[in-house]
Order: structure tokens, then sequence, then C-alpha cells
């Protein structure tokens, strides 16, 4: 593909990213705090769908052929504390990566106060003042662990050279078990957990598509198309949120513009652009664009958080969407620790800030 | 909106962000006696969802969940 189309692709699928997210409210962020908060399950379950349509999906075109997987490497101490950071941030900002990117095109200025937050904080941990954390954290006894290293065979399916560890090449077993095995236990938990929750969809097919929230599995499953859409398009990973706000920013401060047409970035760039125009599109037809802002201590709270998620997000390699979206579905062993400790941060914040007393 | 039914309090959380409205409405709900009505205004699209659900989890009856204008909406709350 050639760097425009390539843009361009990334614009279009980004629209359609954004317009499900909106239509969903799909946020890992109320996903996994609402567990807790709430004992509510509803968006966990979405989120849960999408990982196990991508999961088999994936799995599918690689096995066909179409893609080869591309796992995060097991970079275990710098997945700790980044995805811990980023889980505080997240609580903080209130919304994720991608929650907090929709948000901004709904109109709520706290959300945008929050991007603006999590875009310099994976400049400065990128390439600024931060820089030295993340070479602390891939150095010594924080140096990835590889396939090599512990003298295992990298397995089927993976890209070429890899040597992230995933579920299956650590027992030396073939993938479509575990995926067999993890699909079985997230169909047994959403079966467990079936009905009370769902919203009472009613009117016609557009008012349900434009006006009204999405039930969960539609959501669920329009997110795992979306991410298979993107992997075998894209070829090198499915979707991603905070690496596109590090090319944005990074390009507009260093006037590095071919950075942007070369490479990953600007593939990525342009679908979080493409996620707010999208969330921007869905928001005015159903009714639900409005410019809006919170109170100046909330502010200052979500732009902390946005800070705290850029920086965890650079640390840990990737935000809630390059992690649970697009990596636990892959395997990679990397994404599920960073994921746990984004969902453990989030917890912690959680429960600090709205479950005592 | 209320030709029918007369709240008891009314709750402003416009402007609020995720889970405020909810965790505002909650501690609300629990200071207000059984019988008593009360109206949320949310402007939160996930709250406007969020909180009918978990309110009727908790045994609560909503009595009206209104679209009053773009991005706003009116919860009328039972309590039990």
């Amino acid at each position: 593909m050639t760097d425009a189309s390539l843009m361009l692709y990334g614009l279009v699928v980004g629209i359609i990213f954004g317009f499900v997210l909106q239509r969903g409210r799909f946020c890992m962020n109320s996903a996994f705090r609402d567990i807790i908060v709430m004992k509510e399950y509803t968006l966990l379950k979405a989120v849960a769908l999408a990982i196990l349509v991508q999961m088999i999906g994936f799995h599918l075109m690689a096995t066909m052929g179409w893609i080869d997987l591309n796992p995060k490497p097991f970079l275990w101490g710098a997945m700790i504390v980044g995805g811990f950071i980023f889980g505080i941030g997240m609580v903080l900002a209130a919304g994720c990566a991608s929650g907090t990117t929709y948000r901004v095109g709904e109109g709520m200025m706290g959300s945008f106060v929050a991007l603006l937050g999590l875009m310099i904080g994976t400049v400065i941990t990128s390439v600024g003042a931060l820089a030295w954390l993340v070479s602390d954290l891939n150095s010594g006894i924080f140096k990835t662990i590889t396939t090599g290293d512990l003298g295992l065979d990298p397995g089927p399916l993976l890209k070429e050279g890899s040597t992230s560890l995933t579920l299956a090449n650590i027992f030396g077993l073939d993938p479509w078990i575990f995926v067999a095995i993890i699909a079985v236990v997230i169909l047994a938990a959403l079966v467990w957990k079936r009905g009370g929750e769902e919203t009472k969809v009613e009117g016609t097919l557009s008012e349900r598509i434009f006006k009204k929230g999405w039930n969960w599995w539609v959501t669920g499953i329009a997110i795992g198309i979306i991410g298979m859409i993107t992997f075998w398009t894209f070829k090198n990973y499915a979707l991603g949120i905070s690496g596109g706000w590090f090319g944005f920013l990074n390009a507009l401060i260093t006037g590095d513009l071919p950075r942007l047409s070369s490479g990953m970035l600007n593939w990525f760039t342009f679908l979080v652009i493409g996620v707010v125009v999208g969330a921007a599109i869905a928001a005015v037809i159903a009714g639900e664009f409005k410019l809006r802002a919170p109170d100046a201590r909330r502010l200052l709270q979500q732009f902390v958080g946005g800070l705290l998620m850029g920086i965890g997000a650079i640390i840990g390699t990737a935000c809630n969407i390059g992690h649970i979206l697009s990596g636990v579905p892959q395997l990679s062993l990397g994404s599920m620790l960073g994921g746990a400790f984004i969902i453990i941060g989030c917890w912690v914040t959680a429960y600090i800030m709205f479950m005592r007393g | 909106m209320s030709s029918d039914v007369e709240p008891t309090e009314v709750l402003d959380v416009r402007g609020e962000v995720c889970p405020y409205p909810d965790v505002k409405t909650q501690k609300k709900v629990k200071s207000m006696k059984s019988g008593e009505i009360l109206e949320v205004l949310v402007d939160y699209p996930l709250s406007a969802e969020r909180i009918p659900r978990s309110m009727e989890k908790s045994g609560h009856e909503i009595l009206k969940v209104e679209k009053k204008g773009t991005s706003e909406w009116s919860i009328l709350i039972k309590i039990k």
C-alpha cells in the first residue's frame, strides 16, 4: 500500500471505529472499574466478546496464511510498571485511551484535556525527559525474556523472527488448544452473567443504530470485526490508540512530517483522528454532541490522568487497546501481564477514589 | 416533565465525568426515604443508560427516563 492510501485507510477505519465506540459507549476504564464500583458487567461483556471474536479471527487468518501473528515481547518489568501507571491514569482521566478519544468527539472538554495530557506524556516518555525510564526498564534484570532465553520453539503462526512468549509456545502446544480453552471460558462466563443488563432497545432499525446506545453484544462483535479487518489489511498489528497520538504530537513539535508518512505512525495517527471524527458523527446524529466541561478541579484531575496514561503506555509498550484488545487475542504473555497490571492499577485507584467511606 | 410525578429531590450532575453521575446518584439514593422520588439530571450518555440499569438492579423503580435535549436526560427514580 502506498503512504497516501494507507493514511486514507487508517482514517476510514478510524471513523468506523469511532462510530462504534460512541454507539457502544465502549470504554475499558468503565468496563473494569464498574465491576468493583457498581457490580456492573455490561461493558466487560462487550470487551470479552471483542477479545473472543478477535482471538478466533486472528488465529483463523494466521492459519490461512493471510497474516502473521505479531505478539508483543515479554518485556516484563516495563509492562508491570507501565501497565500499573496506565491503570491509575485511566481512572483519574475518566476514560481509557479509546474512551478518552471517542469522548473528545462527543464534545467533552474534560476528555480533551486528558487527551492533551496523554499526548504530552507519550512524547516526554518516548523522546523527552522521561526516556531514561524506558531504557532502564529495558536493560539489566528487566531485559525482555525471549523464547531463545528459555530454549523454546516460537511455534507456528508467528511473524518471521518473532521471539515473543505466548501462552502457546511456553507450553510447547498448538495455539488452537488455548484458543479453544479461552473461548469456552469466555462463553461460559457470558452465559453465567447473562440477562438483566441489556439496554432495552426499541424502535426501528435505523433508530436502534443511530439514536440508541447499542447492546453490548453488537458492540463486542463490531469491534472484534474492525480489529480483524485492521490486522488483515494493515498486516503488522491490530488496533492501537496511544501510538497514534504520540505520532500526532511528535510530528507537530518536531516538524518531522516524513516520519508521519512512513512506517506505522501514519496508520495509527490517522486512525485516532478518524476515531474522533467518527465519534463526533455518531454523537451528532444521536443528539448527544454537546460542548461541556466539568469544574476546574476535575479538569486538573483528568489532565494528570491523561499524562499518566501517556507515560504508562510508552513504558509498557501499549495502552489498553494495544494490550488487552489486540495483544491478548494473540496470546501474548507480555500483553496479558501488561493488561493485568492496567486492571490492577484501575482497581486500586477506583477503590481509593470511589469506595472508601 | 413532572406533570404526573413531583420529585422529592433533584440531583443535577450535568457536566460531571465518568463515573461521578452514578456514584453521586447512589449516595443520594441512600440518603433518601422509601417512596420518595429522585430526579437525576445528567448529560453523560453512558450514565444515562447505566443509572437506570443499576438502580433497577438495586430494587428501585425507574418511573421515567426522558431525553430533554441534546445530550440531556432526566431520570425519575422511586426509592424502594
